[in-house]
């Protein structure tokens, strides 16, 4: 691809991008959130359609003005889409036929779909039956049986759009093994992902772009992280202030012997004022299932719950917010933000929730979202602009903005920073740091990404198959200790 | 402050102004096409424009209006309701035995306005406590009430109801009609309710994202049977204006009213999967589903026409409204 360049009303995407990918190469393409990424795969792959310049594969030119996404795949051009397009209540083999299955007179030969079927997934390092519900499925599974699908349509060019982002560490590990499969079967990658190191794992060559432009090409063997960091982000990145050794001393929230579906044994632990509490663990070790306890969402066979000492009723999101707790989900898009609603009213939902009586005021409300927007550095057209359109940054920055409105105590964060750039994600540390500072109010901050826990968190947890299995300091531990514990009980069961 | 609040990203700004402007307009560009609608029916027909037509369109739109009002906090939360053009019958049936029993006007039309209430409120609770989808619970709600209507006077109307008429034909001061006063009244208070109540914010809320709302702290389920139940209400209300315009009760009454006070919220521009639209806007809808009523009738169009014509009127608002989202 040479000379790309795109704009949406008016405003310049892409403004002269050449990029080339070899067969049998994993090529990764970096920026940040808005540097033009998803904008140039989308003009490969024929969803945009290029304002000028030219793609040639193979050497052969191909007229990007007719290209549409059915002759992307025509050419052997495929996504792997990270969103998961895959047919929940259909088995794993109609999901990999469909719209081509083998037919007989009208009718579809089951035995050879399932047959190709099994070829396909083993060609990802998939043994699954064919005729399994893909609804029963894990993320990791899903993912690689998108993998599949995508292979099976005779992919010469594979874009794959953080394919790691719900992927827990050991699942990414044998992803890798399947890109490299995939690379030595002549197959191009176009990899692009948040997770820089990874990416120095996985890539052959490194692609920085930055706001709509080509900054540097470089041998992801020999690329230097801080060196890709500063390129990405054009400017030297703050150094990280690690957490100075506070200590809480008072518990300001417990949650003790803490039993449901989920957690057969019971589960107990304190959060002390001030204190960032880490949890983390592989994908399904119960963390998101822990915050939703926490907040009252999932019923509890039997637990109790001590605020500043005193035992609470904590039984509905209702009774968590009434005394000072705040969830930040996994997911802002499904369960924390109303999309069609404006930042204000968004800002305001939970401490309208908190209040008492009929009427509020709109002045108040205006005045009050104005001050937070400033103080928590929202960039917004207005405070009326409708949520959806804002980036994933400053939707979670409205999020937070809702609990810090409501004069929340305990932020329970799952995964705040997942999907979100890396010039977001220093403000929103930012953001959870000022939260704890003044040592009144503290947090549980939930995450996968283990570099992201040591980095923040005064203490933490490592859970796995739905039990805390180790408390570790931070300071004391490093990144290797605590992804054996977190394996530890996965591996037991996995031979069990 | 502006200064405070900088633009994030050219792009999506522009667009988010552009979807504003443009769901501003929808306001806007209804009120022109009822305009129009009024100049093409008036040369059509010289009837059109007269004042006891005037006078009979009003008339015709305060019942419409009031349901619709109702409807808009329904269709606002994310519901639907299916079932008041038969709770419409039978809580003016109710209503109207009561007033027969006790010769008490004010027993009548409280009797009337609670049944209304409790049909709603039914609804609510089918739809928060036994999880039954809103489609199909008012579905249902449509069939019992339509069939208690019938019930309870046997399939016969009730007449004599003399002392009613004043809500459907008189006049305060002699010049405004008491029936657009009730609509402006419950108007202003619909508007008043949903900007400036946490009611009103909590049922935006729960339109625009039910779970978010929930895990902020909101009561969903009372915001639900709350919205049902005001959405009764106004339809047992409704009904009240309708049999003193007629002075008789029909238990066949209110048949296929869900039809237009539906259309009155959606041709207003309410978003049909929740969390936005305006009591404002609903009120222009319910002129509209009026006047194209009344102008068939002027032009001597069948009347069995009108119900194709109000179901294709729908349809073509919210195909309008589907296009205007995917751009």
């Amino acid at each position: 691809m040479s000379g790309i360049q795109k704009s949406f009303f008016g405003v310049k995407v892409l403004r002269g991008v050449d990029f080339d990918l070899d067969y049998g190469e994993v090529h990764v393409l970096l920026g940040e959130n808005g540097a033009g990424k998803s904008t140039l795969t989308k003009i490969l792959c024929g969803a945009y359609r290029a304002d000028a310049g030219s793609l040639a594969l193979s050497g052969a030119l191909v007229d990007l003005a007719s290209h549409t996404p059915k002759r992307a795949e025509d050419l052997g051009i495929v996504t792997v889409y990270q969103n998961f397009h895959l047919l929940p209540h259909l088995s794993v083999g109609e999901n990999l036929a469909l719209g081509r299955f083998v037919r007989e007179r009208g009718f579809i030969r089951w035995p050879v779909v399932n047959d190709r079927a099994r070829e396909a997934l083993a060609r990802v390092g998939l043994d699954l039956d064919p005729q399994i519900r893909v609804a029963e499925l894990s993320v990791s599974q899903k993912q690689l049986l998108e993998i599949a699908i995508a292979l099976s349509k005779n992919a010469k060019i594979l874009i794959m759009d953080e394919p790691t982002a719900a992927l827990s560490r050991k699942e990414t590990e044998g992803l890798f093994r399947t890109i490299a499969d995939i690379k030595a079967r002549g197959i191009g990658v176009l990899y692009i992902s948040h997770k820089l190191e990874e990416v120095k794992e996985v890539g052959d060559r490194i692609t920085v772009l930055r706001d709509g432009q080509k900054i540097a090409t470089l041998d992801g063997k020999e690329a230097d992280l801080k060196e890709v960091i500063a390129l990405m982000i054009g400017k030297g990145l703050a150094p990280s202030e690690k957490g100075a050794g506070r200590r809480a001393l008072r518990p300001a929230f417990e949650a003790r012997g803490l039993r449901n579906e989920t957690f057969a044994k019971a589960l107990s632990f304190a959060v002390g004022e001030g204190e960032i509490l880490g949890v983390t663990g592989l994908v399904g070790s119960g963390k998101t299932e822990l915050a939703r306890a926490l907040f009252g969402i999932e019923p509890l066979e039997e637990g109790t719950f001590y605020l500043d000492g005193e035992e609470v009723r904590l039984r509905s999101p209702r009774m968590a917010v009434g005394l000072g707790l705040g969830y930040l989900s996994e997911d802002r898009d499904v369960d924390g933000l109303c999309l069609n609603m404006g930042v204000k009213e968004n800002v305001s939902l939970a401490l309208l929730a908190k209040l008492r009586g009929l009427f509020f005021s709109v002045a108040a409300e205006r005045r009050t979202a104005g001050e937070l927007v400033s103080s928590i550095g929202l960039k917004i057209a207005g405070l009326s602009q409708q949520v959806k359109y804002l980036s994933g940054g400053n939707k979670q920055k409205v999020v937070f903005g809702k609990w810090l409105s409501a004069g929340c105590r305990l932020l329970i964060l799952d995964e705040p920073t997942m999907g979100i750039d890396v010039g977001a994600r220093g403000d929103i540390y930012g953001l959870i740091r000022r939260f704890v500072e003044g040592g009144e109010r503290s947090v549980v901050f939930i995450s996968s990404d283990v570099d992201e826990i040591l980095e923040i968190a005064d203490r933490i947890l490592v859970m796995a198959g739905h039990e805390v299995v180790a408390e570790l300091d931070p300071r004391a531990t490093t990144k290797q200790e605590v992804l054996q514990q977190a394996s530890r009980l996965g591996a037991a069961r996995g031979t069990a | 402050m502006t200064e405070l609040v900088a633009m994030e990203r050219g792009q999506r700004a522009r667009a988010a102004s552009g979807l504003r402007g443009l769901l501003r307009n929808q306001a806007i560009s209804m009120l022109l096409i009822l305009i129009a609608l009024w100049v093409v029916l008036a040369f059509l027909s010289p009837f059109f424009f007269t004042v006891d037509n005037l006078f009979e369109i009003t008339l015709q739109t305060a019942v419409i209006a009031i349901i619709g009002a109702g409807m808009t906090f329904v269709i606002l939360a994310g519901g639907i309701d299916l079932s008041v053009g038969s709770v419409f019958a039978c809580s003016a049936v109710a209503g109207g035995l009561v007033f027969t029993a006790s010769h008490s006007l004010a027993l009548g039309l409280l009797a009337t306005a609670a049944a209304g209430a409790l049909f709603g409120l039914a609804n609510g609770l089918l739809i928060t406590v036994l999880r039954v989808p809103p489609f199909i619970g008012t579905l249902g709600m449509m069939g019992i009430a339509r069939g208690l209507a019938l019930i309870l006077v046997n399939g016969v109307p009730i007449y004599g109801l003399e002392r009613y008429k004043f809500l459907g034909q008189g006049k305060i001061l002699n010049v405004i009609p008491v029936p657009t006063v009730i609509v402006l009244v419950i108007f202003v208070l619909g508007f008043l309710i949903l900007n400036y109540t946490r009611f009103g914010r909590f049922t935006y809320a729960t339109g625009s994202n039910a779970e978010a709302a929930r895990l902020s702290g909101i009561d969903v389920r009372r915001i639900q049977i709350g919205i049902y139940g005001i959405c009764g209400l106004l339809t047992g209300v409704a009904s009240t204006i309708e049999a003193g315009r007629l002075g008789i009760v029909q238990p066949a009454g209110g048949n296929g009213y869900e039809l237009l006070a539906i259309g009155a919220v959606i041709i207003g521009g309410a978003s049909t999967f929740g969390g936005e639209g305006s009591v404002v806007a609903t009120l222009i809808g319910a002129i509209i589903v009026t006047t194209i009523r009344n102008g068939l009738n002027i032009l001597g169009v069948n009347a069995f026409w009108q119900y194709v014509v109000n179901g294709l009127v729908i349809i073509g608002a919210v195909a309008a409204d589907q296009f205007r989202r995917r751009r």
